[in-house]
């Protein structure tokens, strides 16, 4: 379990490095000269204050010592400071941070909470009516883009009922949000749950508990649902990578001040280290839920538990 | 076996592909559904009563009536004629942005599975690195990189397709590689570029079809989500997306500028889903029984 585990855990180093690598490369791909382009929309700045610029973000030196630069600067906690208004970047995004993961796992909750059950419902009575019409369900509600029922969600929510507000940073505000994000997942997370559950339901052990004559729910909770979970944690870090993804889009729509709607305003205005401490952040919370979730899979798991 | 089981089995080998997948419902209704779209795009110019970018002051915001059937938007525009060439521009986008990541993740991946070694290892080990940062993220550092236009967003799409594509090409080729034809070849003295072009390939070829299928209507919602944050397309285009975030303003005003470009994108990824599922159901046996 400890090398498997230790596996893990050199794979999740080895994506924060590839991440600070391609961090540092990504002012440098910038078509033309980043400098100038990040000040094209600030009037009045003289030749010698873009000068002063590239050297304080260190663009007048090799690629290399840059990029020494950069992580000698990480480790101690340093990402830079933003172009505009000039604030340190590690703190404009732990102060929005906690309101990204919180509508992550608020819509992962929800999604989980409505996706898991429908799957294994399908699952149960695979082939029927009960089925098929799930299944259609699941799949409109992948085809429907996120931001459209996030729009629709604002519209009956907010405008029509008046229930909600339309924007802000409460706990209310929390709602549709994670409503949203959380709705567009449950249709993904059906789909995986109800191949899972066929899958086991038709291996030799479940078919034996069944001749044996136990009872039928039973061998579904003990013997198919707790078989069928397993596959399911490791998918679910990748789950929390695409709630993440999706949260950037989600958080413009309900004005939710968290990193997404940052890194698409510092994207407006150019303003390069944000854009780079937030793919960096970005990389760093995905890779320490799946080592959390593949921690509690190697727990779960006597296969890999007791090797 | 029976007579019975056996004619059957003539008659489903003898049937062709698309006898098969229409008469599975998915694949009936995808094919319905991008067959429209095909026709609405090709024929954009014949069918729309108006310029989609043309502006009539005195109509704005009108609600669906006899003669703008899907109402008029914020400045005017005819909303069906916005609709058929937005059409367009999406199956474009599609079409480019999954052109983009197959063409490159069908060369990563038959090159690792091939040459092995470290090359295999390192290829597909940043695969797997980039495969969890998402597509959203990929495709929005690419768009920091370049810029918001629509071609950019396009680009960036396709960049963040390529992993997966990398990914199933690599499997489907390891699997062509260890069949006994193929070190046969190898025995016979094939050439690299023959035992990759003539073998790998065009055994890879329709497990890559089947899934960039589906991949068309990953790259539209993708796309689509960038023009909706204002990254992708910009005015006047008449992009699903980006019109999609102009309704929102007007949310309480005209309600159906939110509702039709949204049913568009919406039916369109279904469309694509659909047909997808229904060659997946016609192409792989174990997900026919199911």
């Amino acid at each position: 379990m400890i090398r498997f585990l230790l596996g893990k855990i050199v794979m999740a180093f080895l994506t924060v490095f590839i991440t600070t690598i391609l961090v540092t490369l990504l002012i440098h791909l910038v078509p033309g000269d980043p400098v100038r382009i990040m000040y094209a929309q600030s009037q009045g700045s003289t030749p010698e204050q873009i000068e002063e610029v590239r050297r304080n973000l260190g663009l007048d030196k090799p690629i290399y010592v840059q990029y020494f630069m950069y992580i000698e600067k990480l480790f101690q906690g340093d990402l830079g400071y933003t172009i505009r208004g000039g604030q340190p970047v590690i703190q404009v995004i732990f102060q929005r941070l906690p309101n990204t993961i919180m509508l992550a796992c608020a819509a992962m909750i929800i999604a989980i909470g409505i996706g898991l059950p429908i799957g294994f419902f399908a699952a149960y009575k695979k082939g029927t009516i009960w089925d098929t019409f799930v299944m259609i369900i699941a799949i409109a509600g992948i085809s429907m883009p996120h931001f459209w029922l996030g729009l629709i969600l604002l519209f009956f929510f907010a405008v029509e009922l008046g229930w909600l507000p339309v924007s802000g940073s409460g706990y209310m505000n929390l709602i549709l949000p994670a409503l949203t994000l959380g709705l567009s997942n449950a249709a993904i997370i059906a789909r995986l749950t109800r191949s899972s559950m066929i899958d086991v339901m038709q291996q030799d052990f479940v078919q034996t508990a069944l001749a044996k004559g136990l009872p039928k729910g039973l061998v579904l909770r003990r013997h198919v649902l707790r078989a069928g979970l397993v596959p399911l944690i490791t998918m679910m870090g990748l789950q929390f990578a695409f709630m993440m993804g999706g949260a950037i889009v989600v958080e413009n729509i309900f004005s939710w001040n968290g990193v997404g709607r940052m890194a698409v305003e510092a994207i407006f205005q150019r303003d390069y280290p944000i854009i780079q401490g937030f793919i960096l952040t970005f990389a760093v919370v995905v890779v320490i839920v799946s080592i959390f979730l593949d921690t509690i899979y190697a727990f779960i798991d006597p296969r890999i538990r007791r090797s | 076996m029976s007579e019975k089981l056996k004619s059957e089995e003539l008659k489903t080998k003898n049937q062709s592909f698309f006898i098969r997948l229409l008469s599975t419902p998915n694949g009936f209704i995808g094919l319905t559904i991008v067959i429209i779209l095909i026709l609405s795009a090709g024929f954009a110019d014949f069918l729309a009563p108006f310029s989609p970018t043309k502006m009539m002051v005195g109509n704005r915001f009108l609600p669906p009536n006899l003669e703008f059937i899907l109402g008029t938007d914020e400045f005017g525009r005819d909303m069906v004629s916005r609709i058929l060439f937005g059409s367009r521009l999406t199956l474009m986008i599609g079409a480019i942005a999954v052109g983009i990541s197959m063409t490159t993740g069908i060369m990563i991946g038959l090159f690792a599975a091939y040459k092995g070694g470290w090359l295999e290892i390192l290829l597909m080990r940043s695969t797997d690195i980039l495969f969890s940062f998402t597509e959203t993220l990929i495709a929005l550092s690419c768009v920091a990189v370049l810029g918001p236009s629509l071609t950019n967003a396009v680009i960036a799409v396709g960049i963040a397709g390529i992993p997966f594509y990398a990914r199933t090409c690599y499997s489907a080729a390891l699997v062509e590689k260890s069949k006994p034809y193929f070190e046969a070849s190898i025995a016979c003295g094939a050439s690299h570029s023959r035992l990759v072009f003539m073998h790998l390939l065009p055994n890879v070829l329709p497990t890559m079809i089947v899934i960039s299928t589906l991949g068309v209507s990953t790259a539209i919602l993708a796309a689509a989500g960038l023009s909706f944050l204002g990254l992708g397309a910009q005015p006047p285009l008449p992009e699903w997306g980006y019109m999609l975030a102009g309704s929102r303003d007007y949310i309480n005003r005209a309600p159906w500028l939110m509702t039709i470009p949204g049913v568009a994108i919406a039916l369109t990824v279904l469309g694509f889903n659909l047909l997808g599922d229904g060659f997946r159901t016609v192409l792989d046996p174990v997900e026919r029984q199911r």
